[in-house]
């Protein structure tokens, strides 16, 4: 059951043989993998299977040891290509908010279009407003991040991730760190950023929500792709044994 | 040749005149009748001649009060262009430096507490430990009858303190030149001679050897033409016969003749401490960033530094800065510029290890963060990593403010006239060392009290 509106043959996210290694540590051995816009892919498998450093590589924040990554016509490999400007299309929502402390919501979600003369700070402010608004969190634009409850700091987060208007978002366990709870809340944000036809990738555990958000899910393991499909097809009758090891643990 | 170019002053040559010259002059600060400071003014028997002298002879005088040791030191290395500190010419000085006629019959007597009657001899002191002025000749003559009397010389830097440790007991008689003995006394310093002064050497004026040759044939034409006139009796007279200078009576008295003195001391203390810590913060910075760099280069230049002024002593630094370094290259270095160099190297290598640990301390996801936004490195440091490594600094940073303050006292080895310099330079007139040392201590506690305060105030008004 497939909730999104907008799909397009564009590609936004083209993966090809993608290796990572820490060290000695191959986490990465070879992803193949695209992601058209609009389009809201779920990234699940166990623990150390490579999920959270394939997001990573897709915006540099890890360095990438070999294969292509193109990123909105970017080719973050390629170094001559300005890192900064790929990320300003790709926002990132983090496992730990990593909301700037020192900085109120609204400074929070300002500080990119002003420091990168996007916009002005009144027009900014306008903008973080409008997206606080979004998130239902309008009344907090003055309030410091300490002062808020982990589903709110999260949702702040995803505001502040939107606020360079990206083509592409990247959540990365966005729900893990929140109390039970305060999980719903964070991820209906989500649904309705997916809603808009918001091209997404999602590392996440929360198997229920991929299934009803996603138009694809990745199932990875050990490094690689083990698994991928609509979410009916893949958890519904999914085809290889360590998908169904890790579904029958899960679900 | 270095030196030669390094002579703070015209070096004047062979017959060229002094007349308009200005001479910077090296002095000891605390060899009373001869130099000390009396309500703040560099006066004694040394000072009023080298004044009477340049005025006869048409030359000005800077007078540096930089301690006997270290004036002979600032002379070698040109840092001053002669020496007046009650020395006496020996054969050993007469090998580098030139000295004038003598100015001054001197010779050294021993002295005892007044409340002493065991000791009224050198057969007395067997067994016994006595001190002595480091490098003068009251040493060098304890020092050849101390086997012959069986006693122990020890060595002090001032006459000040040499009195105050032979009243206190850890040493029984003190040999000094005759006149400081009989000033101190007369000053009430609590001691009395029991044996006859031994005549000794005479006092003069030093120059390098062979260089102000001018300057040395003024003093002496200067000297002769005040003997001359009777004025240079009038002076000796005015310290020797009747040391009837007004000292304060009481503790309360003290404080108010020597706090002008010690405010002007406080002042250049926290002046230092300013200018020094704002350049350390920027070294700190500088090599705090390097540290943490990828660079392998940057890393090691940083990490030298540190290592370097961390791993060494500062006073080493502040006689490296302030006599070594004009030797070694020919520059002219104040006393402040000797001593900036020496409070900011250091506290910049400690600073530099605070921003490192700061800028660590920070959560890595905060950079991250930001550089997922599309802001560079250098503007996510600023913005998004500095303020808030520079919260879980400021402790740090207040800490080292203060411990450079402190360590501001050791630059009066240099001469440098900061706070217990001017006590120094009090109780080496006046004799009464503990209690200076109490108000100095006072002043120095309510400084750093209220500077904490400050400082703590500021934290919590800007690192809400």
């Amino acid at each position: 059951m497939s909730t999104s509106t907008v799909q397009s043959d564009n590609v936004k996210i083209q993966v090809k043989d993608l290796h990572k290694s820490f060290g000695s540590n191959n986490v990465l051995k070879g992803i193949d993998m695209d992601v058209r816009e609009g389009e809201v892919v779920c990234v699940i498998g166990p623990s150390g299977s490579g999920k959270s450093t394939l997001l990573r590589c897709l915006n540099k924040l890890e360095d990438i040891t070999s294969g292509k990554v193109v990123v909105d016509g970017f080719d973050v490999t390629d170094p001559k290509v300005d890192i900064n400007e790929v990320r300003r299309h790709v926002g990132m929502v983090f496992q730990h908010f990593n909301l700037f402390p020192h900085m109120s919501v609204e400074e929070n979600i300002m500080l990119a279009p002003v420091e990168l003369k996007k916009m002005g700070k009144a027009e900014a402010r306008e903008r973080a407003l409008e997206l606080l608004e979004r998130v239902g969190l309008r009344e907090k634009a003055n309030a410091r991040p300490a002062s808020l409850s982990g589903g709110q700091k999260q949702r702040v987060a995803i505001a502040r991730a939107l606020a360079m208007a990206p083509g592409i978002m990247l959540f990365d366990e966005a729900t893990s760190a929140l109390d039970p709870e305060m999980v719903g809340e964070v991820l209906q944000v989500i649904k309705e950023l997916a809603d808009t036809g918001m091209t997404m990738v999602l590392v996440t555990h929360e198997m229920g929500f991929a299934r009803e958000v996603a138009d694809r899910v990745v199932f990875m393991a050990d490094g690689v792709v083990c698994e991928q499909g609509e979410p009916e097809q893949l958890f519904g009758n999914p085809q290889q044994a360590r998908t169904q090891d890790f579904l029958s643990k899960v679900l | 040749m270095a030196l030669v170019v390094g002579a703070p002053s015209a070096l004047a040559q062979g017959s060229e005149s002094v007349e308009g010259q200005t001479y910077v002059i090296g002095t000891d600060t605390t060899f009373a009748p001869f130099e000390f400071r009396q309500n703040g003014e560099l006066t004694g028997i040394d000072m009023d001649l080298l004044r009477a002298i340049a005025e006869d002879q048409g030359f000005e005088v800077e007078i540096r009060s930089l301690g006997f040791n270290a004036a002979l030191a600032a002379l070698s290395s040109n840092q001053v262009d002669g020496v007046i500190a009650g020395m006496s010419i020996t054969d050993e000085r007469k090998e580098i430096y030139d000295f004038s006629e003598p100015y001054f019959e001197s010779g050294v007597q021993m002295a005892v507490a007044a409340n002493n009657d065991e000791i009224t001899s050198y057969e007395d002191l067997k067994g016994k430990t006595v001190v002595a002025k480091t490098g003068a000749e009251g040493e060098t003559y304890a020092k050849s009858i101390a086997e012959e009397y069986g006693f122990q010389v020890k060595s002090l830097d001032q006459s000040a303190t040499m009195y105050e440790s032979v009243k206190a007991g850890s040493a029984v008689a003190v040999f000094d030149d005759y006149p400081v003995l009989a000033y101190g006394i007369a000053q009430g310093n609590g001691l009395k001679t029991v044996t006859d002064k031994v005549p000794g050497g005479s006092y003069g004026f030093a120059v390098n050897k062979g260089e102000n040759t001018a300057l040395l044939a003024a003093f002496n034409d200067g000297l002769a033409e005040l003997k001359a006139s009777g004025e240079y009796q009038q002076i000796l007279d005015s310290y020797l016969a009747d040391p009837t200078a007004a000292q304060p009576s009481n503790f309360f008295d003290l404080l108010v003749k020597s706090m002008p003195a010690l405010m002007t001391g406080l002042w250049h203390t926290l002046l230092v401490t300013a200018i020094s810590f704002a350049i350390a913060m920027a070294l700190g910075l500088i090599f705090g960033f390097m540290k943490i760099s990828g660079n392998i280069v940057l890393r090691g230049i940083a990490t030298t530094f540190v290592n370097i002024f961390r791993g060494t002593p500062l006073l080493l630094w502040a006689f490296m800065f302030y006599f070594g370094l004009p030797q070694l290259t020919g520059w002219e270095i104040s006393v402040w510029t000797a001593g900036v160099l020496t409070l900011s190297l250091n506290a910049g290598a400690y600073v530099a290890e605070i921003v490192r640990g700061g800028i660590q301390s920070v959560d890595p996801g905060q950079l991250e963060a930001s550089r997922s936004l599309g802001l560079g490195y250098g503007k996510s440091m600023q913005k998004v990593v500095i303020p808030q490594a520079f919260k879980m600094m400021t402790p740090s940073l207040i800490n080292q403010l203060i411990i450079s303050l402190k360590d501001s006292s050791l630059l009066l080895a240099i001469g440098f006239t900061e706070l217990l310099y001017q006590g120094q330079q009090i109780y080496a007139a006046n004799f009464r060392v503990t209690e200076t040392l109490l108000i100095v201590g006072i002043i120095y506690f309510i400084a750093i009290m209220a500077l904490t305060k400050l400082a703590n105030y500021a934290d919590r008004r800007f690192n809400k």
